[in-house]
């Protein structure tokens, strides 16, 4: 008899089974609109775009540059494209993050390489100037002040967006 | 300028300010020689490929000028003579090649011919990989934009 006791019966069997698979497929249909509710909580919440791309305390107010990289997704090559942003503290204490990228016809500019025209940015193409804010100097071939990064300062670290055009100075 | 739709466009409106072209020349082989040569090519790649993204707007970074490495020296001297004479002709006040073929440091257009060594890229680690493309960029740039201040 003690056997008998341990010995599952078929309608045990067959009820164990059934509720077993029966609460698969619940979990199977009720886990994707669990998902859709919380979604947006469960969303990773370090900007999927913005990128860490230097400690704050490296930062001075001479214009630094740091080189970073963003995926970028090109037909079906995806890939890693390098992005450079020039950065600096004005003396309030701001952080502006300036895009490298010439508004001319988009070589990159360098810090204060101009001998003759000290603390702009330069242009080496086509001798292209911007004073330390960005702004075109008028007069040479770019017509618009240099391209603002996104930024946001999270536990010490620098984390850049996109570089959006500056309204007119 | 890249050799693609976009850039072609642009460079269509804006010629006047693109006066420079850069031509990767690119030797290819099989078997010996083959893996040193292909290490050669990409450094060759990486390296033009970041100088065309910092000089955009004045350089034109040509599709590479491929040979194998055993063709006769002659006819190539005589293949690349006529893409620098059409380069020319489109306006291409500065020109200049970037190859890691010892043979080109000695033809008429030296000058022009900016050697990259060989390195075994495909040991190296991605820092270190990183520093090197940096350093030989920077090298070119210094190179290109000196003989632009002085043509």
């Amino acid at each position: 008899m003690s056997d008998n006791k341990h010995r599952v019966t078929r309608r045990q069997f067959l009820n164990y089974t059934l509720t077993g698979v029966g609460g698969f497929m619940a979990a199977g249909m009720l886990m994707p609109m669990l998902r859709f509710a919380f979604d947006p909580i469960l969303k990773d919440e370090a900007g999927t775009e913005m990128v860490a791309v230097a400690d704050v305390k490296e930062i001075t107010t001479e214009p630094k540059r740091f080189d970073f990289k963003v995926k970028v997704k090109d037909a079906w090559y995806e890939s890693e494209e390098p992005k450079s942003a020039w950065v600096y503290k004005t003396d309030k204490g701001e952080i502006i993050a300036l895009s490298p990228i010439c508004k001319h016809l988009g070589c990159t500019v360098d810090w204060n390489t101009d001998k003759e025209h000290p603390n702009q940015f330069f242009c080496p193409c086509h001798y292209g100037r911007y004073e330390k804010d960005g702004t075109n100097v008028p007069g040479t071939p770019p017509q618009a002040p240099l391209d603002r990064y996104e930024y946001k300062v999270k536990d010490g670290k620098l984390y850049l967006g996109k570089a959006k055009p500056r309204k007119e100075a | 300028m890249k050799w693609t739709g976009e850039d072609v466009a642009l460079y269509e409106r804006e010629r006047d300010y693109i006066d420079t072209a850069l031509l990767p020349l690119l030797p290819v082989a099989f078997g010996q020689g083959a893996k040193r040569l292909a290490s050669g090519g990409e450094l060759v790649g990486l390296i033009a490929a970041e100088v065309e993204r910092q000089l955009k707007g004045r350089l034109f970074l040509m599709p590479s000028f491929v040979y194998f490495a055993d063709e006769p020296r002659a006819l190539l001297t005589e293949r690349l003579a006529d893409w620098t004479n059409r380069l020319r002709r489109e306006g291409m006040k500065h020109l200049f090649y970037v190859t890691c073929d010892r043979a080109w440091q000695e033809g008429e257009e030296a000058d022009r011919v900016w050697f990259i060594p060989v390195v075994p890229l495909e040991s190296m680690g991605e820092s270190y990989k990183h520093e090197l493309v940096r350093e030989q960029t920077a090298e070119l740039l210094r190179f290109l934009i000196g003989r632009w201040a002085q043509e």
